[in-house]
């Protein structure tokens, strides 16, 4: 539940925005973000369906490419007894 | 271009390191890229990474998910939580619901959320029903709830809150005769709601090296880096190895929620105990949001008391950093993931999930 996941707005209705990561589109609760401006095209960092932070296009890149490999590596290990 | 995760190795093992260095981690993000990216095994033999109290759901006592299981089938209600929770099994005999998805199965409605968002959804799409949201989480999670719960909620949605800070369980670590580690590396994400200077007490009180870490194998280096740097030249300082998503201040606007919406209380550890200033509690113009307010009497502070572990599991001790997931009788052998027995093999942040996940068998 503690995941944090990079996401770009791509609109935004008072604050419920509506978000993308690789393709996979979301809502996501803008309200904890309130004291910044946060506009169509930004990046932000989400937890359980809250921008808890802003953060740049570079840094939420990097983050999905070692999301890609963790899920590479859960997807090839992940068995259990 | 920053430095590279194979720079940072190549700079930690030019550094002189004058005797074995014990890191902890108190974050299972923390823990799952450290043990996917393999950087234990690729760091000098003298400096140790300690999964520490990283996982809210094998923290969360056992009392609260007791009350869940029991709200679910006793009372006409659904309950929602998040999914990681329904698997976390309570010491009640085998006849009873161990687990919220036992109870699901005897007929208790019981929905799995990934976000309070989706709580709310619940909560409106069932205008006749009361919505139970039992709320388990580090600040990561309880901070968004408290944001739920200051944007508004529908009047049939009540709370059954059982979030926690980290840091004090640090502090409890550190201030007993055998911490197990000297250097910390806090969480990035508790960091970027709470400020980083929450974990200042590190260095202030204890003098010992402290450094913010992301996710990444880069930054998670970086801060190894730093915590061994300030370990070797005697002056620890809090480091902020995440400065692209930790601000000096925390997220402020978060902060004010989780202070107007809930208090600070002494609260419950899973296998740990009380823990003093630990726990969140809505406050006073929230109470009203309470389950216990509205359904009184499942609340059995009794359970406190077998609030440990399940027999043979060795979670409180993984989770206190004393052992290893590996050094768990249970681990891999009765206790696997898809079979349970013990919560740090249940959830995803679990430092047992993580391990046997990533073939450390």
């Amino acid at each position: 539940m503690c995941l944090g996941i990079p996401m770009q707005v791509k609109s935004i209705d008072q604050f419920v925005a509506q978000c993308e990561a690789k393709g996979v589109s979301r809502e996501v609760n803008l309200f904890m973000l309130q004291g910044e401006s946060v506009e169509v095209g930004d990046f932000v960092m989400v937890h359980v369906g809250y921008a808890i932070e802003k953060m740049t296009e570079q840094d939420a890149r990097s983050s999905w490419e070692l999301y890609d490999e963790m899920l590479a590596t859960l997807s090839a290990g992940e068995t259990d007894a | 271009m920053g430095i590279s995760a194979k720079q940072w190795l190549t700079l930690i093992h030019e550094m002189p390191i004058s005797q074995p260095i014990k890191i902890m981690n108190v974050c299972g993000g923390h823990e799952r890229s450290i043990t996917m990216s393999g950087i234990r095994g690729a760091l000098p033999k003298n400096i140790e990474l300690i999964p520490g109290p990283g996982c809210p759901v094998c923290i969360c006592p056992e009392e609260d998910i007791y009350q869940a299981i029991q709200l679910s089938l006793h009372e006409d209600i659904i309950l929602v939580a998040y999914g990681d929770m329904l698997r976390v099994p309570v010491n009640v005999k085998k006849s009873e619901a161990r687990t919220l998805e036992q109870a699901k199965a005897a007929g208790a409605r019981i929905k799995p959320i990934a976000s309070p968002m989706d709580v709310i959804q619940i909560a409106e799409q069932n205008p006749d029903d009361t919505v139970v949201f039992f709320a388990a989480g580090f600040e990561t999670t309880t901070a968004p709830t408290a944001a739920m719960i200051a944007q508004g909620v529908p009047d049939n949605l009540k709370i059954l809150l059982s979030g926690r800070l980290t840091w004090p369980a640090i502090h409890v670590l550190l201030s007993s005769d055998s911490p197990g580690f000297n250097a910390l590396v806090a969480p990035g994400h508790v960091a970027t709601i709470m400020g980083p200077q929450e974990w200042a007490f590190v260095v202030e009180d204890f003098n010992l090296p402290a450094a913010v870490a992301g996710f990444s194998p880069e930054s998670l280096l970086a801060a190894t880096y730093s915590v061994i740097r300030q370990f070797e030249s005697g002056k620890p300082f809090l480091d902020n190895c995440y400065p692209e998503v930790v601000k000096p201040t925390g997220n402020v606007g978060a902060q004010k929620m989780l202070s107007e919406v809930m208090t600070v209380v002494d609260a419950t550890w899973r296998g740990v105990g009380t823990i003093p200033k630990s726990g969140f509690a809505l406050s006073e113009p929230y109470r009203y949001l309470d389950v216990n307010e509205h359904f009184p009497g499942y609340h059995d502070d009794a359970r406190k008391r077998a609030g440990e572990m399940p027999p043979g599991c060795d979670c409180a001790k993984v989770v206190m950093g004393e052992i290893y997931p590996n050094e768990c009788r249970l681990y891999g052998k009765a206790c696997v993931p898809r079979h349970p027995i013990g919560p740090c093999m249940v959830s995803d942040e679990g430092a047992c999930r993580i391990w046997w996940a990533h073939t450390k068998r």
